[in-house]
């Protein structure tokens, strides 16, 4: 196809949203709040990475703004979050290992996905 | 942003968690998960798809437009929401006092964007083109002079390099990928239309009254063009394409994504078929008059 029909979904435009966070969870109280901070999170399309550290693929920088702005609205009141975005050329840059083993990374999601 | 397109082709059971679709496998495959939110439609092609009511009501929430295949794997069925839009009821009552000359103004657009788009499409591959753009430049209020078919009549026999190939529902190929692509972009007006608050079954030329989708059939008109381009390099690219294989599938579901210029801006041409629409809802309130179509190239 035409090349100038497919700009738009390039690889530096597309991003990946990681949050990273350390909650107290000393009371009851404080897992209840920690628990729903993940919840709210994996309801918002993110998945885990690892412990504590979660990720979401969003196809543009406007769409990325969306979910950043979602975390911060429903930031717990006590511990620390960091939030971060980096390309999908970065994110794919990344090696992951399981032991020693080379580990798959998680793909972006494509626009047109068949199952 | 664009929305993603999913296609199921294989048997599966949907369900829903955390906001977010589960597409479970019969064999050992992992689960996969995507958020609702970010669907913008659904084929369903395969007779062993299961859906829970949940899941439905959530894609149905977000707007999501399904479309379910028959037997032969073609789209026959959408499902859109019956609220679209906060203002629904005040924007259909717009569309439905809408007067006859508008209707007709606004044909008159609709007919002259979709031959400027053929014209465009044709002169891709240095077909002339002074036909078209003299009909396009001479159609009348509702098109009384039925420009649309002339221009039609002369867009056919010179698109595909293909001896005795006829437009029809049931001719020969590539009308089988015709009406697939269109089948396609129909959910995508249709869907857009619903977001804008408009009636899909009202139309403003386009009133079979068999027909639940006129207007998506007079609004995505000047759309078709891009259908037909993806077409084309099917045709001119692949040896066989007599038979819809999963390939040509992917090929036409990359339409949604398609990048098309519209009102001097790049957009990919779902996102374009909403601002038509918002057009289109302004034309009916009086706000504006003007339509705003995508052009070719």
């Amino acid at each position: 196809m035409d090349e100038r029909f497919y700009s738009r979904l390039n690889q530096y435009r597309s991003l990946w949203v990681l949050v990273f966070f350390d909650l107290p969870t000393d009371t009851k109280k404080d897992r209840k709040i920690a628990s729903g901070f993940r919840k709210k999170l994996l309801d918002d399309g993110f998945s885990m990475f690892q412990f504590s550290i979660y990720m979401r693929f969003c196809a543009s920088r406007e769409n990325a703004d969306v979910h950043i702005k979602r975390v911060k609205v429903n930031l717990p009141p006590k511990g620390k979050v960091g939030i971060m975005c980096i390309t999908d050329k970065q994110f794919g840059m990344m090696e992951l290992f399981y032991g020693t083993k080379l580990a798959e990374k998680e793909t972006p999601h494509q626009q047109l996905e068949l199952f | 942003m664009i929305k993603r397109t999913l296609f199921f082709g294989n048997p599966a059971y949907l369900s829903t968690k955390n906001e977010q679709l589960v597409v479970s496998f019969p064999d050992d495959q992992p689960e996969k998960t995507v958020p609702v939110e970010d669907i913008g439609m659904m084929v369903l092609e395969h007779p062993q798809l299961t859906l829970t009511n949940g899941l439905m009501g959530k894609l149905v929430n977000n707007k999501v437009a399904i479309v379910s295949c028959n037997g032969q794997h073609l789209p026959d069925g959408i499902l859109l929401p019956m609220h679209g839009h906060t203002e629904q009821t005040e924007r259909i009552r717009h569309q439905l006092n809408a007067s006859q000359p508008l209707k007709k103004n606004l044909w008159q657009q609709t007919v002259t964007a979709k031959i400027k788009n053929q014209a465009a499409l044709l002169a891709d591959r240095e077909t002339p083109v002074q036909r078209l753009n003299h009909l396009a430049k001479s159609v009348q209020s509702g098109d009384t002079g039925n420009n649309e078919a002339q221009a039609a009549a002369y867009y056919w026999q010179h698109i595909f390099d293909l001896p005795g190939f006829n437009r029809e529902q049931k001719g020969m190929p590539p009308n089988n990928l015709l009406n697939y692509g269109y089948a396609i972009l129909r959910a995508i007006i249709a869907r857009a239309l619903v977001s804008s608050g408009l009636l899909p079954q009202v139309g403003i030329w386009h009133r079979n009254k068999y027909n639940a989708y006129c207007l998506a059939d007079d609004i995505m008109e000047p759309y078709r063009p891009f259908v037909d381009m993806v077409v084309r390099h099917i045709v001119e690219t692949e040896d066989t394409y007599e038979e819809l294989n999963i390939h040509l599938k992917k090929e036409l579901l990359s339409i949604p994504a398609l990048d098309v210029r519209i009102d001097g801006q790049k957009s990919p041409l779902m996102v374009a078929a909403s601002r038509t629409t918002n057009s289109l809802f302004e034309c009916f309130a009086g706000i504006s008059r003007k339509i705003i179509y995508p052009e070719y190239g």
